[in-house]
Parts: C-alpha cells; sequence; structure tokens
C-alpha cells in the first residue's frame, strides 16, 4: 500500500463522529490548560495524558494529538494578551503580539497565530508523512561542530530582540548566560556556582525563569505605574478579525516559518524555542517595514508561531522513525504511546503501521479542530482584557506559581518543622529582577535566550572540540556548518548596508520606542 | 534608588551606577569561584572554566560600558514607580512561600491572591482573602485531584476533600 | 468548554479512593524515567496484590537523585511507611557531587531489577567485535569517542571500567557526555562518535533493526533476547550492572525494617511485579539482607577507585 492509501485509511478513521468529538474535547482541554500562564505544553500533555487512559487506542491518540496541538498553541493567547508567556518558544510571541494587544490589535494577532499555527501544522504533519526518512537523515548529520554553528547564528539572531540600546541588550543576554553556567557541568560532572544549594545542582530551569521574568515582572510593573492600574483597555480597536493588510503581511511569514519550524524541530538537539528565535529574526530581516519591529508587526507574530507549531510536528520525526524523544514533551509522549505496545523506534512503521498513520491523521484533523475552535473563540479571548486587573493579575500569579509548584516545586528547603520550596523563592527572586531589568530599560527576552542557548553552545562546542581531540579546524569541516556560519555574516552584515542605505531612519524610529 | 528624574543637569544617574557595581560584583564573584574550581584531569581541550572566564569577563567589561553611560546619562528616562504596591505583591509571593508547607495550597495562595489584588488597589483583605481562598481551592481541587498534579494540601484542602483534618 | 473540562475533571476526582496512605514512595527522579517508572511500578503491584492499601509516589527530581536522597534522609527519618527507589547511578553522583547525604544515610532494603550496558558502533563503522575495539584503544585511546550519559554514571564508570582493565590510562578516556534520552543514540546513529556506550534497553530497538552493531554486554550473563557476548566471553574480566533498588528510611527499628524487608520481598515474588518485569523488559536480580548490604557495600567501593581513577574524584 502506498503512502496516500494508507493516511487515507487512517483518515477515514478518524473522522468517525465518535474520533471527532475525541479530538474537540482534546483540542478544548488542552487549550483550557495550556492557556493557563506557567504551564507549558510539556506540563500539559503530562496533566491531560491520563485523561486519554481510558479510551480505545484509536480514540486515545486521536485525543492525545488534540491536547499535544491545542497546548502547544494555548500559550501563545497569554504571550500575546498579558505579554506572560508559559514557556519558552512563546517569548517572541509575546515582543510583537503584546505590542499589537495593547494597541487594540490582539484580535488580528490572535488570528494570524491561530491561522498560521494551522498551516504550519498542515504542512508539518505532511511533512512527517511524507519526508519523514529524509528529514531524519538530515537531521542525524547534524554533529556537535554543526550544532555550535547553529547556536552562532542564534545568538547573533538574538541581537534583533535588542531593543534600542546595544549595550544593555547585552547585558541582558551576559546575565542570561551567567545564569546557564550555574549547576553540575555535563562534560565532567562538576558543580559551578552552586554556592552548596543542591537546589541548584541541576541549574535554574527556563520555564521558572521565563513565567518569572515575564508574568511576574510584567505584574509588579504594572502594579508600580499608576497610570497603568488606572488605564482602560481597549481590546478592540477596528476589526477584531485581520485586515486585507494583515492577510497580505502573514501568508509569506507562515511559510518561512513553518520551513525554518519543521527541519529544527527534527533535530535532536533543535527545539521549538531556537526554531522560533532564528523566524523572529528571519522576518525581521525580510520584512517590508522593519521599523515596526518593536512596535506590534503582525509579521513578528506570524512567523514565529508558524514555527513553533511545524517545530512541534517536525519534534515527532525523530520520535516516530528512530524513537528518539528530543523534548520534554516528546518523552512523556513516548510514555503515552507505550501504553499500547507501542515502541517508537525504527520498526515502528513497519510493525505498527495502522496505528501510527492513525495518530498522523488524528493530527491533521486535530489541527483543523484547533482553528475551528479558535477563530470563533478569540472575540471572547480579547475579553480577557477587560477583566478588573486586580482580579486579572492575582489570577496571572495564582496560575504562575501553581505551574512553578506543579513541575518542579519540592518543598526541599526548610528551617525547622517550615518546610519551602527552593523553586518559588527563585521565582520570587527573578520576578523583582524582571521587574528591574524593565524598569532600566533592558529587554527581558535575551536573558532568557542567553539562559536556553548558553549552556547547549557550550557543551556542543566541548564536545566537538573533544571528538576531534582538540583541534579547532573541526568546527569549520563540515558543509553544513559553513553554510551556517554563512547565514550569520549575512545576518550581520545586511542590516548594516540597509541602514546605511536608510540613512538613520529606521533608527530614529527605534529611538523614540519607550518600552 | 533616586526615582526622581532631574537629569537635564550633568549630574551622573545614580541608579545606572549601582547597576555597573552590581554587575563587577557578579563578574568577580564568578571569576572567583571558578577559579575555586578543580578541574578534573580528563581528557577536556576545553575544560568547564574556560566559559565561565568568558562570561566574567564579559560582565566586566558591560560593567565598564554602563559606568560609561552612567556617567553621560545614557539612560533612558524612568516612569515614576510607586513601590507601595510592589511591597503588597512581593508580600504575598513571601506569604506563599512561608505558608504552603503548613497552611496548604489554598489558605497560602488565597493571601497571595488578595495582596495582589490589594496592590492593585482592591480590598479590604477580610474580604479578598476569602474569595482568594475560594478560588484557589477551585484550582487546587481541579489540578491536584482532577489531574494529579502534586500541590501541597492543608488542614482546608484535607477536611473538604476526606471530612477530617 | 468549561463543562466539559470540569466533567473529566470531576469523574477522574470520585474514582480515587480516599484512605489513609500506607506507603509513600519518593522516586528521586522526573515522571517517565526508570526511577519513576520503577515507583509506579511498585506501587501497582504493591495495591493489586493487597500488600498495602494506598501507596503515594511523590517525584524529587535532580542531580543524580541526590537531591530526593538529602529530602528523604532528611524528612522522613523515623517513618517506617516511607520507601525510597535508588539504583546504581545514585552511588556515582553521590561521589562526584560530593553530596553530604549518602546512602550510609537510608536503610537499603533490597535491590530489585538490573540492566546490562551495552556497548555499540555504527552498523557502518569498521570495528566489528569488541577486539577490533581493545586493539584501537590501546593504539590511541583518545581517538576513540565514547558517547553516552551523564559524566560519572553508569555509562561513564563502564567506560573507564573497560580502559584500566584492558591496561591503558583511563583519564585518557575520551568520553562524551549527552543528557539521556535520545541526544546519544543520535550522536551515535549519525556516526558523530566511535561508539556508544548506555542502557540496554536504550538500544534495543536499534540493534534488533541493524542500525546498530553490538559489540557486549557488560553483565555475568548473556542478556535474554539479544544477540551479543558479554565482556567476560570477550576476554575482559568485568561485570557492570545497572541496578535500582528500595531503601527506607534512616533511625527505623530493626522490627520495622524486617517488616518492610517481608513487604518487599512479598512484592518482588508477587504476580502482579513479574508480569510487570516482563512486559517492561527488566530483569529480576532480587536481593535483599546481608548478601545485598555486602554488595552495596563492594559497589560503593569499586565505584570510588574508578572515579578517582577517571580523575572525576579526589
Amino acid at each position: 500500500m502506498n503512502t496516500f492509501e494508507l493516511l487515507g485509511q487512517g483518515l477515514i478513521a478518524a473522522l468517525q463522529v465518535q474520533n471527532l468529538l475525541y479530538a474537540l474535547i482534546g483540542v478544548t482541554l488542552g487549550t483550557a490548560v495550556g492557556v493557563l500562564p506557567g504551564i507549558g505544553p510539556a506540563l500539559t500533555v503530562a496533566l491531560l495524558l491520563p485523561v486519554t487512559y481510558n479510551l480505545d487506542p484509536a480514540g486515545s491518540l486521536i485525543m492525545f494529538a488534540g491536547i499535544y496541538y491545542g497546548g502547544m498553541y494555548g500559550g501563545s493567547t497569554t504571550s500575546i494578551l498579558l505579554n506572560t508567556p508559559g514557556e519558552s518558544a512563546s517569548i517572541v510571541t509575546a515582543l510583537e503580539g503584546n505590542k499589537m494587544a495593547r494597541q487594540g490589535r490582539g484580535g488580528p494577532a490572535l488570528a494570524t497565530a491561530a491561522i498560521g499555527s494551522f498551516i504550519a501544522g498542515l504542512i508539518a504533519t505532511l511533512g512527517l508523512a511524507f519526508v519523514a526518512p529524509f528529514v531524519v537523515k538530515f537531521a542525524l548529520s547534524f554533529g556537535p561542530a554543526d550544532y555550535f554553528a547553529l547556536m552562532v547564528l542564534a545568538f547573533i539572531t538574538v541581537s534583533a530582540a535588542f531593543g534600542d540600546s546595544p549595550l544593555r541588550g547585552l547585558t541582558a543576554l551576559f546575565i542570561g548566560l551567567g545564569l546557564g553556567i550555574i549547576g553540575i557541568d555535563q562534560q565532567t560532572g562538576q558543580t559551578r556556582l552552586a554556592f552548596g544549594i543542591l537546589d541548584l545542582l541541576d541549574g535554574i530551569e527556563v520555564t521558572t525563569l521565563a513565567v518569572a521574568l515575564f508574568a511576574i515582572g510584567e505584574t509588579l510593573k504594572t502594579a508600580a505605574d499608576r497610570e497603568q492600574v488606572e488605564a482602560s483597555v481597549m481590546a478592540v480597536k477596528g476589526s477584531v478579525w485581520m485586515t486585507l493588510d494583515d492577510w497580505k503581511r502573514s501568508w509569506g511569514s507562515w511559510l518561512r516559518g513553518t520551513f525554518i519550524g519543521f527541519p529544527i524541530g527534527a533535530m535532536p538537539a533543535g527545539g521549538a524555542d531556537i526554531a522560533s528565535f532564528l523566524s523572529y529574526s528571519a522576518e525581521k530581516s525580510f520584512a517590508k517595514k522593519p521599523e515596526e519591529f518593536g512596535h506590534g508587526a503582525i509579521e513578528g507574530v506570524a512567523g514565529p508561531e508558524a514555527a513553533n507549531n511545524a517545530s512541534a510536528a517536525g519534534t515527532l520525526v525523530p520520535l516516530l522513525t528512530l524513537g528518539l524523544p528530543t523534548t520534554a514533551t516528546a518523552a512523556i509522549m513516548l510514555a503515552g504511546f507505550q501504553q499500547f505496545g507501542l515502541q517508537p523506534g525504527p520498526l515502528l512503521f513497519a510493525n505498527n503501521s495502522s496505528l501510527v498513520w492513525a495518530l498522523i491523521a488524528s493530527l491533521l484533523v486535530a489541527n483543523f479542530m484547533l482553528l475551528v475552535l479558535n477563530l470563533p473563540l478569540i472575540g471572547l479571548w480579547v475579553k480577557l482584557l477587560t477583566i478588573p486587573k486586580p482580579w486579572l493579575y492575582a489570577g496571572i500569579l495564582t496560575f504562575a506559581t501553581l505551574g512553578t509548584l506543579g513541575a518542579n516545586g519540592a518543598m526541599s528547603m526548610g528551617f525547622g518543622s517550615m518546610r519551602i520550596s527552593f523553586e518559588l523563592v527563585l521565582l520570587l527572586v527573578f520576578g523583582v529582577l524582571g521587574y528591574l531589568l524593565r524598569r532600566f530599560g533592558y529587554p527581558i527576552a535575551p536573558v532568557v535566550v542567553g539562559l536556553i542557548l548558553g549552556p547547549m553552545a557550550e557543551q556542543q562546542l566541548r564536545r566537538a572540540l573533544s571528538i576531534s581531540q582538540g583541534d579547532p579546524a573541526v568546527l569549520f569541516h563540515s558543509p553544513i556548518s559553513l553554510v551556517l556560519y554563512a547565514v550569520a555574516i549575512i545576518a550581520v552584515v545586511l542590516p548594516i548596508i540597509m541602514r546605511m542605505r536608510g540613512k538613520g531612519a529606521v533608527l530614529g524610529q527605534l529611538a523614540s520606542d519607550e518600552d | 534608588m533616586s526615582a526622581g528624574q532631574s537629569n537635564s543637569t550633568r549630574r551622573p544617574d545614580g541608579a545606572a551606577l549601582v547597576i555597573a557595581v552590581i554587575l563587577a560584583a557578579i563578574s568577580i564573584i564568578i571569576f572567583w569561584q571558578t577559579s575555586q574550581m578543580r578541574v578534573p584531569p580528563i581528557q577536556q581541550r576545553v575544560g568547564p572554566t574556560v566559559f565561565p572566564y568568558i562570561v566574567a569577563s564579559g560582565l566586566g567589561l558591560l560593567a565598564l560600558g554602563t559606568l560609561v553611560s552612567a556617567l553621560r546619562n545614557g539612560f533612558p528616562a524612568r516612569s515614576k514607580d510607586d513601590y507601595a504596591p510592589i511591597a503588597w505583591i512581593v508580600g504575598g509571593l513571601v506569604a506563599q512561600i512561608l505558608l504552603l508547607s503548613t497552611a496548604g495550597f489554598s489558605v497560602a495562595t488565597g493571601v497571595l491572591f488578595a495582596l495582589t489584588a490589594k496592590g492593585f488597589g482592591r480590598g479590604p483583605l477580610w474580604q479578598t482573602i476569602p474569595i482568594g481562598i475560594v478560588f484557589s481551592f477551585i484550582v487546587w481541587f481541579i489540578f491536584a485531584r482532577g489531574l494529579q498534579l502534586s500541590l501541597p494540601q492543608g488542614p482546608v484542602e484535607r477536611f473538604i476533600v476526606t471530612g477530617s483534618f | 468548554m468549561n463543562k466539559l473540562l470540569l466533567a473529566a475533571l470531576v469523574s477522574g476526582a470520585l474514582s480515587m479512593p480516599a484512605f489513609a496512605a500506607d506507603y509513600t514512595i519518593l522516586a528521586p527522579a522526573a515522571p517517565g524515567g526508570g526511577w519513576d517508572q520503577t515507583a509506579r511500578t511498585m506501587q501497582e503491584a504493591f495495591t493489586a496484590e493487597g500488600i498495602s492499601g494506598n501507596v503515594q509516589v511523590t517525584n524529587v527530581p535532580g542531580a543524580g537523585g541526590t537531591i530526593g536522597l538529602a529530602q528523604f534522609a532528611n524528612q522522613d527519618a523515623g517513618n517506617p511507611n516511607a520507601l525510597i527507589v535508588g539504583g546504581y547511578v545514585m552511588v556515582g553522583a553521590i561521589l562526584t557531587n560530593m553530596s553530604p547525604v549518602t546512602l550510609a544515610d537510608v536503610t537499603p532494603i533490597a535491590r530489585l531489577t538490573g540492566e546490562a550496558v551495552a556497548i555499540v558502533v555504527p552498523a557502518a563503522s569498521d570495528i566489528q567485535t569488541l577486539d577490533d575495539l581493545v586493539a584501537k584503544l590501546k593504539e590511541n585511546t583518545g581517538a576513540v569517542s565514547w558517547a553516552g550519559g551523564s559524566a560519572g554514571g553508569v555509562d561513564h564508570i563502564t567506560a573507564g571500567l573497560i580502559a584500566k582493565t584492558i591496561g591503558v590510562d583511563p583519564t585518557q578516556v575520551n568520553y562524551i557526555a549527552y543528557s539521556g534520552g535520545g541526544e546519544a543514540l543520535a550522536a551515535i546513529l549519525g556516526g558523530q562518535v566511535t561508539v556508544g556506550i548506555s542502557g540496554i534497553s536504550e538500544f534495543a530497538s536499534q540493534i534488533e533493526a541493524g542500525e546498530l552493531r553490538l559489540l557486549a554486554v557488560s553483565s555475568e550473563e548473556r542478556v535474554p533476547g539479544v544477540d551479543g557476548p558479554t565482556l567476560k566471553e570477550s576476554g575482559i574480566d568485568l561485570a557492570v550492572e545497572n541496578w535500582r533498588m528500595v531503601a527506607a528510611a534512616p533511625g527505623i527499628t530493626p522490627e520495622q525494617k524486617a517488616a518492610i524487608t517481608a513487604d518487599v520481598k512479598a512484592l518482588a515474588t508477587s504476580a502482579s511485579w513479574q508480569t510487570a518485569l516482563e512486559t517492561k523488559g527488566w530483569v529480576d536480580t532480587y536481593l535483599d539482607g546481608e548478601a545485598f548490604d555486602a554488595q552495596l557495600a563492594a559497589d560503593i567501593a569499586a565505584t570510588e577507585t574508578i572515579l578517582k581513577d577517571i580523575g572525576l574524584v579526589q
């Protein structure tokens, strides 16, 4: 049987009324839990997986697919509306999306995120069905030196999120890099900067830092500013839907985001966060009006959101073809598959082809359900902004602390009989840091990016040099790394040329940026 | 920190100077801690200390840059922030941390909820704390009972769920 | 929408029994890992066999289990209902992390399962047998790169022990640590490293598919269902096993210890446990009492020596 027939059979199974209902429930639950600040896709999937246990394998898989895509998508809603991303992959979405929401354009921002996620999910799921074996070969050919080149490229693109001051942008990045050193060094097992605190041995959790800097920092900054507390929010200005101009500006970004996200998601050391960073900077370079970036450019939402979702499907490539879980979410999914006796691995397609195709078909159906569910709800979501601020922010802090406690909140420290959760202490400290950074005009995103990329870059560089027994030529050995360095150089040089030709018009715009 | 901004004169920016000092201090701490590390004699061309030294050097340079920027008043104008709401919210987070193990999730988070609302000007606490506790209990019930998330329970949760303390 | 959510949640909540817990099992790892699965399998078997009415599992992940171990030793001292799952990885982690709490601070009860470490090469590699690998190591130790789990873990220790046994300098072993899951496997399949070393279950499906070639397994005897010689058969006098164990709280009385040991023994010999072992592919290596204490002491001593030889511990 060829691929089309197999996929067709899967779709027929997935399209039964009962299965469609499961998909709808899955998408609804996934979105409802994923939308809470502080609860990212990994925790959403882990929490909701048991809900699927009581169904038959096909129904369970399809509900699971719905939860997965719902959880991936849910996080972007609060990023856009409340500037409180629940996980690292929606940080970039918050950069432009929240600016749009503040201008009363939250509706179009949510719409471009939903449609972009749908298109990316559709293309990437089809990619999973048809080109997975080739993509996985490409992904496996990435050695440590190539990953290091990818990190270098990602570091350069971070500067796209620096805002108006390279000094403060770099400072924010280095604070993140400094935090990334904390903990046990993977290559030698030696402890670095842990100051004898056991809880620091595993390093700083990215989610804790992101939730603290964004959700808690944002709450403190808003509360401290009388004008912001009293300002009434205009939830919708103009249309709640995307205008023709929005469509024109979004579709290219959706496609670019998809083609960046899918292969990077498939790489064993890639991931949705890196894909979203790269997509953001690509959008900034390709934009017709780069001066709008930092002020609510719709491309900056459309691209990263598409990349984020495409990479979610990309993650399934190594999982289904090789049995390699490359993200926390994928590791939890692996546990989910094992309940049906499915053993992901090279023989999965051969041994369990009907279930695999049912899963792929389920993903397509879930993806469609997500769009059906979310487009009509956008009008409702933007109403979140009209909740009175005291209750809104009290709720945000409730869920931010809940997510942190649930994911990592062991009561590991104590004074006498009283136990306290070290992770919550970190949340508080970083929350205050987030406020101070905002107050003094430092950008937030580079701190989190530094924490994510720093350790990866260091480990990959050291692995590469260890394998080559210290010969630095290994870094420029493979064509992949050479291409990546070339792109990095273009990314540095191109804006300088553009700026020189633009005679400082762009800089003038950026200088007027207040936050 | 002087929040008042009369920076039209050439007086250096006090807060920015403090930031420069903090950055320098972090840089020194990383240098010092890394120099105390024992480097194992394993096959390692780039050992575990190289990267910390690079970061520490970078922070040192950035401290210098911040110093220059502070002297030149290079920081953006700051809004006039009100510190009372911050104290309420930070107080709420501290109260939650301290109360969690003894009072349980609902009470501790209810206090956080009420103090945060207070920070945004909504009170009085004798009304908002019960609202917060009820809200937090509903959240606790959904996540801890329904979704098996491990959240600390206290007397309130035990009483409502099992009927005894 | 909220109604649906609530309906699902309430039905989940109501289906849970509400009586007090008998045993609490601490899994010092994140949900999904080996120790977590061991703890949850114990939970199921304990209740299924009626040994314990209600068993709670809590996860305290981090630092090779030492964070969970420290919390267990401090918080549960004297509690005859508290158990912790652990394993060989903990022995190395306690030494490399200079953990203030060690296995001497808890009451080890029994070893439950064991897993052999497998040494593999990609199918395209020119290394055909373990002898080829040994020859390469003797020629230039550093030129052979090993991919495996975290530094100081069982994989690293086994690589160091192999080097030591064949007479090359263990500090020269070029060990590349990867975080668990698929990253090491990807590096091996992609031909980025010379050999891979990790638990046999990580590689089993790739070996079966012919993507990886198994050079040897580290256990005393061949692993059932896997076609590959042991290290000893290949002329390296060495046996290492990544075992998992269960321990009780410090400060319990000998009677309490005996009661727990009896319960654990009843668990290990029960039909539910044996069935679970089979489906999960775990090997039963149950050992308790003085024999287990002796084996534990020997393993700790050997681990300390090799970690010093490799240079990870002073």
